[in-house]
């Protein structure tokens, strides 16, 4: 089996509105493209010669492109792009919000199998073409679409809602001290993404006071315990990764590259009921989200102990608060010990969403997945600029579709 | 450096409420909002807030009138005076600041182009160290520039610390300007608008106004035709700053800022733009509740429906910058030999030269004319127009073909553009697929 390293990659701006700029997606993917290709120094004509050789092909994560721009057919898509992406093998992958992991996860496996020498996997959503209220119906498909979206207004805020809920039933927590953890969640994502040029909040205002004031007018709930300063943005956006062969990094580059180190891909049960009822009387509410880290672990021979940080599926403030033990930082029902004493900062000894995450950073479904792998890259290679991390050797992140229902967890570090 | 405490005088002006949702939110001040009667500050508090999106700030808003105002400002430290833009009423407010302040305090006083070394003068010597200029744009919350503009006397120890807490504290974008006539955003800004504004003049047979708007439209970097942009900012204000500019500036482009006639007229008439329902031009409400947009034709002196313009060289623009071909969309700006695309190029390429040349003149560096302009305008900063035409040799080039002899023989266009580096703004983001 061969090892899989990243060449780096490149991300949209996710405070464009692309709508209102005009632009379609073929405008979209020619930006990310353009940039992906450069970044990792290269060029269309080493594409055009790799194609020829068939030691390429490109993985494309979406979730929903057939309702926000009507337009199915995504892998093909690319040919749109340039000439370049004529004959190569490409196609469409799609597992809700976690498509972006699925697209990587596939072409980390064709290179592993040394069948390609380098993988394009691109991610990217275009959901401003829609009301808020109207997207909200979209993303319902993420759940199963009879019970937990039709007919629902803003149907994942209030699954989400019930994940907050339960942690607080599950473990007995006292209700004002839970909801102070999520508004510093919400607070220390904003924070972070002051400090990344891409993020989509960078200029926007929240601290923690703002963040618990919910139920005011300007902070109003939108599911369950859950206000607008606990939910990610919906945004526009692309994000592209470039996978490689050992062998074509040898060959090609002097430079050390980070490494797939571990993996991990477990379906939980559709339904946020039958999640909950599986998980009756368990330690975790989410084992499958558990499972995906400790199997990512065990195919790194890692632990918790090893990862000097985390880039975690915050689409929701209470998704990142389950995520703190679903990584081991500590036990489930603990998850407050570290965040209140700041461990999950910046500068904390474990470090979640330096870029902003999903809540500061944004949320173009489809492209997320790729656009934290990117963000491992780049605090692996020192690239991170304002959000760069003190240590980064090995960096984990875990992307979840649905309510938790396809969970996805990577581990890339240096060699 | 650490601010807790601040006042804002003329805080129930738009200016003053914005800069006290700034202060109140990103840097959690406490800040006394002082103005002439406490319920339009009070008012003002509930639009700050809003402002910024953030209803905690309330808490940090603390309305007054001037009646308690010595207490206000010896509690606080700094001081940012926001009132009316009048040299006279600004001294009087600036003397009364001076005998309440010591110099441990920052005292800021917000214009967008007043002379900073006259105000300066209400205080003492070693006050004037404690003294600059700080100009907002509006909105803040959406247009983060800070030009920051300190007097002959400032302490530089003082505008280091004070750009770095706007910076990292208030997500601001900071500029350092001289203390010159409207200083570098809206000099460079409004340079282009009002001339755009003339030249509709001299284009009245062609439309006047809508015809011109039409040629420098979204697709050439700015959200919002430049004619129009005067209208939204309001007439006055735009006759106040091109004035003030042309009266007290002596640069190549001085002509460039007179004010055309027909504005004056639509100005005399109250018709000072979007704030007074009719300017430039006018949303006239049909039936049905349709509403129509209506321009200011100059040759008939009257109002009429906006004409649909449908230039070759723009429809083919937005075609490509649709499908994100940037480059392809220059080449057929640059290949089209119509009158409007001609028309379109030079001022562009005007643009360009006068913010690097005004840049230069008043000692600031090119990328400071990016960051007025991106910041404060959201327009396609001059050095991303640069490398969107095709990088610094090809836009000296197309300058010396286009620009007028006038132009080129008051500039060393060699020099200005040797001085070009590569912008950190990326040029994609503003070229709208838009008419």
């Amino acid at each position: 089996m061969g090892k899989v390293y990243v060449l780096g990659g490149a991300q949209t701006d996710f405070e464009r509105n692309w709508n209102k700029e005009g632009k379609n997606v073929i405008a979209l993917l020619k930006e990310v493209v353009q940039d992906g290709l450069k970044n990792t120094n290269l060029h269309l004509a080493d594409i055009k010669e790799l194609n020829k050789e068939n030691k390429i092909a490109c993985f494309v994560g979406n979730f929903i492109a057939e309702k926000y721009i009507e337009q199915g057919h995504l892998g093909a898509l690319l040919t749109e792009v340039d000439e370049a992406f004529y004959g190569m093998p490409s196609a469409r992958y799609e597992a809700a919000c976690a498509s972006g992991s699925v697209a990587l996860d596939t072409a980390a496996s064709k290179i592993r199998g040394n069948e390609y020498d380098v993988a394009l996997v691109i991610g990217f959503e275009l959901m401003k073409t829609v009301s808020a209220k109207i997207g909200g119906d979209f993303l319902g498909r993420a759940a199963y679409y009879p019970t937990e979206g039709e007919g629902i207004e803003f149907p994942f805020p209030k699954l989400f809602g019930r994940l907050a809920d339960e942690l607080i039933d599950r473990y007995g927590y006292c209700e004002e001290r839970f909801m102070e953890n999520l508004a510093m969640i919400s607070a220390k994502n904003y924070g972070n993404a002051k400090r990344n040029p891409y993020a989509q909040t960078r200029k926007w205002f929240m601290n923690q006071e703002q963040a618990n004031l919910r139920k005011t007018k300007l902070n109003p709930i939108v599911g369950g315990r859950l206000a607008v300063s606990d939910c990610s943005q919906v945004t526009d956006g692309a994000a592209m990764v470039v996978l490689v062969s050992e062998r074509f990094l040898k060959n090609n580059f002097v430079q050390k590259k980070p490494v797939l180190k571990g993996y991990g891909h477990r379906v939980a049960p559709m339904t946020f009921n039958k999640k909950i009822e599986e998980s009756r009387g368990k330690e975790y509410i989410l084992p499958w989200t558990r499972q995906a880290v400790l199997d990512a672990y065990s195919r790194a021979g890692m632990g918790v102990e090893n990862i000097d940080f985390f880039e975690t599926h915050d689409c929701f403030t209470s998704s990142e608060y389950a995520a703190v033990s679903a990584f081991g930082i500590t036990e489930p029902g603990k998850e407050y010990t570290a965040i209140e004493r700041g461990l999950t900062q910046l500068t904390g000894s474990y470090p979640i969403n330096p870029s902003g995450g999903l809540i500061g950073g944004g949320h173009p479904v489809g492209a997320s997945g790729v656009r934290m792998f990117l963000d491992l890259y780049k605090q692996l290679a020192g690239e991170a600029g304002g959000y760069q991390v003190e240590k980064a050797e090995n960096g984990m992140m875990l992307n979840i579709g649905g309510s938790a229902t396809t969970n996805y967890t990577f581990i890339i570090g240096n060699e | 450096m650490d601010i807790h405490t601040i006042t804002v005088i003329g805080a129930n002006g738009t200016m003053g409420c914005n800069i006290a949702g700034i202060f109140a939110s990103f840097g959690n001040c406490k800040v006394y909002m002082v103005g002439r009667d406490i319920s339009t500050v009070e008012n003002a508090a509930l639009k700050a807030a809003l402002s910024v999106k953030g209803d905690s700030i309330l808490r940090n808003l603390i309305p007054k009138d001037y009646s308690q105002l010595s207490q206000c400002i010896q509690d606080s430290e700094l001081i940012f005076e926001s009132i009316v833009e009048d040299l006279q009423v600004k001294r009087e407010i600036n003397y009364k600041i001076a005998k309440n302040v010591q110099p441990w305090q920052i005292v800021c006083t917000g214009t967008s182009g007043l002379s900073i070394e006259n105000l300066a003068g209400c205080f003492t010597e070693e006050m004037k160290q404690r003294y600059l200029g700080v100009h907002f744009f509006n909105p803040p919350y959406n247009m983060t520039l800070c030009e920051i503009i300190p007097g002959k006397y400032t302490d530089r120890e003082l505008v280091k610390e004070l750009r770095n807490y706007m910076e990292q504290v208030l997500v601001r974008t900071t500029v350092e300007v001289k203390d010159t006539p409207a200083f570098l955003g809206n000099r460079i800004g409004f340079q282009f608008i009002n001339q755009a504004m003339q030249y509709a003049e001299k284009y009245k047979y062609n439309g006047g106004i809508d015809y011109i708007d039409a040629i420098l439209g979204p697709f050439t970097g700015r959200s919002m035709p430049p004619i129009e942009t005067a209208d939204f900012v309001g007439l006055d204000i735009h006759k106040a700053i091109v004035d003030h500019i042309h009266m007290n500036t002596n640069d190549y482009a001085k002509d460039s800022f007179v004010l055309p006639e027909y504005a004056d007229r639509i100005i005399q008439a109250g018709n000072l733009g979007r704030k007074a329902g009719k300017g430039l031009y006018q949303s006239v409400e049909k039936e049905a509740g349709e509403r129509k947009k209506y321009v200011y034709d100059i040759l008939k002196g009257e109002y009429r429906e906006v004409y649909h313009y449908s230039f070759p060289f723009a429809e083919d623009m937005i075609l490509e910058l649709r499908n994100g071909n940037y480059g392809e969309a220059f080449e057929s700006l640059k290949n089209n030999q119509s009158e409007e695309a001609k028309l379109c190029m030079r001022f562009i390429l005007d643009y360009i030269v006068y913010a690097l040349a005004i840049t230069d003149e008043i000692g600031g560096i090119p990328s400071d004319a990016d960051d007025v302009m991106a910041a404060g305008f959201h327009w396609i900063p001059p050095l991303a127009f640069v490398e969107a035409l095709g990088g610094r040799t090809e836009t000296r080039k197309l300058s010396q073909k286009y620009l007028s002899e006038k132009i080129l023989n008051k500039i060393g266009l060699e020099r200005l553009f040797r001085q070009v580096d590569q912008s950190k703004y990326d040029y994609r983001k503003y070229l709208r697929a838009k008419p």
